[in-house]
């Protein structure tokens, strides 16, 4: 890199820093067009990124055509969260690097970071940010209605308007108003042998990454038992309890409720099915059966759902769930 | 929830029969609040019988009447009976293995020892089933370290190698204690195996029946013989009668092994030192783990004992030979056991396109087992996918369905054996496409491959899992 590009880049760098402040002052006339220096500094952060020579091999193209190169060519950095961290170790010079992995197959806690001083190494840190964002991302944002037509649910909301409400008032997670209540009873079998629903809880990317998978394993194990999934329910700003609602309302034998779980730093994308034997406001909690941890990387989607239907068969002919039923 | 089976293991080898009675705890590992995760969690052998002479008739047949005698009287010694035991294997190893009635006696013994009790053969499921009875896949697992087994009995030596607790590769070697005889008062040569005399002539050692000998003259003969078991384990580049001492392969040997163990009736005489004549059993056996114990096999590599010696084979086929499926099953139909139906395991291949070559692998694959145009019965095997899309389950449900058409005609079940966690779902999905009316029985979490045959007992702990044991059936 000779002097004029290195000159050209800590301008720019400086511009982006200080926001668009004048550059006359330190230009001369081999620098860059005062206009042209702030577009420079958005695409510079994406260009610095890059550990290849591509970074020392730009500044030698004109301004202009280095940031028509940036918009052109879409790059994107590599989304770290898609490393394996049970394939990844680490530690440098590991006495046992095999038996180190070996480990690390069994957990998925974040072992063998190594350290740079202190701290952790900086992919550590990002990857820990990173999961950190995926977990509030999966609280704070929403199923798509697009999916929720996809999927074909009959869409209902709870008495809570937006997600702080739902967030402080648990409460009115588990209500709903007396319209919603009759357009459940509208939209609904009465007296079904099973009615399931589906909450987004507080993982809304739990319910877009498992639903499609598991709600055609769930009602295909019904049919082979003979019973009818009839209409899904989708539940906005859903709590658990709200299915003694739906319980209550449909007067189902079962009602079996997926809910996105409390996202963790392992996954976002976690999802629980609850299910109760003729669920009512005011039942005890031992009353409900769950089955966790379903996500890619725990108990597959499909699998679950086949699972469940069984165990919803089983309900049905025991007549209870929870700590009543022994399985 | 803490559930028992009684299992029971019988080896009949070429100088001795034994047999022993293991209880295998089972217990649901998950929690509560997830799908069930049933484990074998502890085995104990809870009997050992005495050790018999295999009884061999006049024609060199094996005596079944015998045999049974012998399974009668020590179930009576335990207190037991047929109905108590749920599963076990018997085994049927070494020279006993190349009788004429060797499979016949061994399946009618199965049968007689209990429902669910299968029959199993092949040098290397007996150098498996030995490693496993003498702790060594444990050793491996619990110091993550590689670890090879050899068993060492009367005819051969059982080599089987793992590593944490993987079985890596097993192999087989024409040695061992009972190769030459010795008359225990004359001490004059009674017997010498045929490849023993080859190896002698080929070193040109004086060996000879009739030949009267001391510790000191077979001193070189035994010397070679441990020689090729050296060589066998890595330790000294192979000779030119390796090839001929291996009865049907060796180890592969791409490896450094780090702890070597031994099982067998010569292990005894590695591990510890003899008392009185050292013809006492009228063969080489004392001499032959001597020399073992005096060699590089045992300075060079990192000496684990061996949980169980002579009994090794027959705890292994007790203990270890019983497994658990997947605790999400699919299977309608209730006519366990079912026993020695052969594994046709297609290729990542196979399984990667669509459907429609799964189903042409299968229904290709499928004519290797035919016997005169008559189709046996036949699990097909998939590696499946872990955490597939329903899509997917669809399609392996598709190809499988379309593939097992002429299985279809068969009043057997359908059996579909899946690696990955799949198998409710795919078995459900393949039950839907068969419109309920023929039964299907898909198990997840075993792992086999092509030569392996399976047996599925009844349903265990609620209905959630079934037993199961792979092996082979393999003839010398």
């Amino acid at each position: 890199m000779n002097e004029k590009d290195l000159k050209s880049m800590i301008e720019s760098i400086l511009n982006e820093m200080v926001g668009n402040a004048p550059a006359e002052t330190s230009s001369k006339p081999a620098a860059p067009a005062p206009s042209a220096a702030p577009s420079v500094a958005v695409a510079e952060p994406a260009q610095q990124a890059q550990p290849t020579a591509s970074a020392a091999a730009q500044p030698t193209m004109a301004p202009q055509e280095q940031m028509q190169e940036q918009v052109d060519t879409g790059e994107c950095l590599d989304d770290i969260t898609e490393i394996n961290l049970r394939k990844l170790l680490l530690v440098d010079d590991p006495e046992d690097r095999e038996g180190y992995l070996k480990m690390k197959e069994k957990t998925p806690a974040r072992l063998g970071v190594g350290r740079a001083g202190p701290r952790y190494k900086t992919i550590t840190s990002l990857r820990f940010r990173a999961d950190h964002a995926a977990a509030q991302d999966a609280v704070f944002s929403y199923v798509s209605e697009d999916f929720v037509k996809e999927m074909n649910l009959v869409a209902v909301e709870t008495l809570c308007s937006h997600k702080d409400e739902y967030i402080t008032r648990p409460d009115l997670g588990r209500q709903f108003s007396a319209e919603t209540v009759e357009y459940i009873k509208q939209n609904t079998t009465k007296q079904a042998k099973v009615q399931i629903m589906v909450g987004d809880g507080l993982s809304s990317a739990a319910i877009e990454a498992n639903l499609r998978d598991i709600v055609p394993a769930i009602t295909q194990g019904l049919k082979m038992y003979g019973l009818d999934a009839g209409n899904i329910l989708f539940v906005k700003h859903c709590r658990v309890p709200s299915m003694d609602v739906i319980g209550d309302a449909t007067e189902a034998d079962v009602v079996c409720l997926l809910v996105g779980e409390r996202p963790g730093l392992v996954t976002a994308e976690s999802m629980s099915a609850y299910i109760a034997y003729k669920p009512t406001v005011g039942m005890p909690e031992a009353r409900r059966t769950v089955i966790s941890n379903i996500h890619s990387g725990g108990t597959p989607a499909v699998e679950a759902g086949a699972h469940i239907a069984e165990l919803i068969k089983t309900m049905i002919d025991r007549k209870a769930s929870g700590i009543d039923l022994k399985l | 929830m803490n559930e028992q089976l009684l299992s029971v293991g019988i080896d009949m080898g070429t100088s001795t029969t034994q047999l022993v009675l293991s209880k295998l705890h089972i217990e649901n590992l998950a929690s509560s609040f997830t799908v069930p995760r049933l484990v074998i969690t502890n085995k104990e052998v809870v009997y050992r019988s005495d050790i018999c002479f295999t009884p061999v008739l006049a024609d060199n047949r094996i005596d079944m009447i015998q045999i049974q005698q012998f399974v009668l009287e020590q179930y009576e010694k335990a207190g037991i009976t047929k109905e108590d035991i749920q599963t076990g294997a018997v085994i049927i190893t070494g020279e006993t293995a190349r009788k004429e009635n060797a499979n016949e006696v061994l399946q009618s013994l199965s049968g007689f020892a209990g429902d669910f009790v299968v029959a199993t053969a092949g040098p290397d499921l007996e150098s498996i089933i030995a490693a496993k009875g003498a702790g060594a896949h444990t050793y491996s697992k619990d110091r993550s370290t590689s670890i090879v087994n050899i068993d060492i009995g009367g005819g051969t030596s059982n080599l089987a190698l793992f590593a944490s607790g993987d079985l890596l590769d097993t192999g087989c070697l024409d040695i061992g204690g009972r190769l030459i005889k010795v008359d225990q008062n004359s001490h004059e040569i009674t017997y010498i195996a045929p490849k023993i005399k080859q190896l002698a002539e080929r070193r040109g050692i004086a060996l000879a029946l009739g030949q009267r000998v001391t510790p000191v003259d077979l001193e070189p003969i035994i010397g070679e013989m441990v020689k090729l078991l050296e060589e066998s384990v890595g330790l000294r580049p192979l000779s030119d009668f390796y090839d001929t001492i291996v009865t049907n392969k060796g180890l592969k040997l791409d490896r450094n092994i780090a702890s070597i163990s031994f099982s067998g009736g010569v292990a005894d005489y590695i591990y510890n030192d003899a008392t009185g004549d050292v013809f006492q059993y009228g063969d080489i056996g004392i001499l032959l783990g001597r020399a073992i114990a005096d060699s590089p096999l045992t300075k060079q590599l990192t000496v684990a004992r061996a949980v169980e010696t002579i009994r090794a084979t027959v705890v292994g086929a007790g203990s270890h030979t019983t497994e658990i499926s997947g605790s999400t099953i699919t299977y309608t139909d209730e006519s366990f056991p079912i026993k020695s139906v052969p594994i046709l395991k297609l290729s990542v291949s196979d399984e990667s396109g669509d459907d429609e070559t799964l189903a042409r692998a299968i229904t290709d694959k499928l004519s290797w087992f035919k016997l005169n145009n008559d189709l046996q019965q036949v699990a097909i095997a998939i590696e499946g996918k872990s955490s597939p899309s329903f899509q997917e389950v669809q399609k392996y449900a598709r190809g499988l369905h379309k593939g097992m058409a002429e299985l279809l005609e068969q009043q057997y079940p359908l059996i579909v054996v899946v690696h990955h966690d799949m198998a409710k779902v795919l078995g459900q999905t393949l039950y839907a496409l068969l419109d309920y009316k023929k039964d299907v029985i898909c198990l997840d979490s075993v792992v086999v491959d092509n030569g392996d045959y399976i047996d599925i007992g009844k349903p265990i702990a609620d209905g959630k899992v079934l037993p199961i044991v792979i092996k082979t059936l393999v003839f010398h």
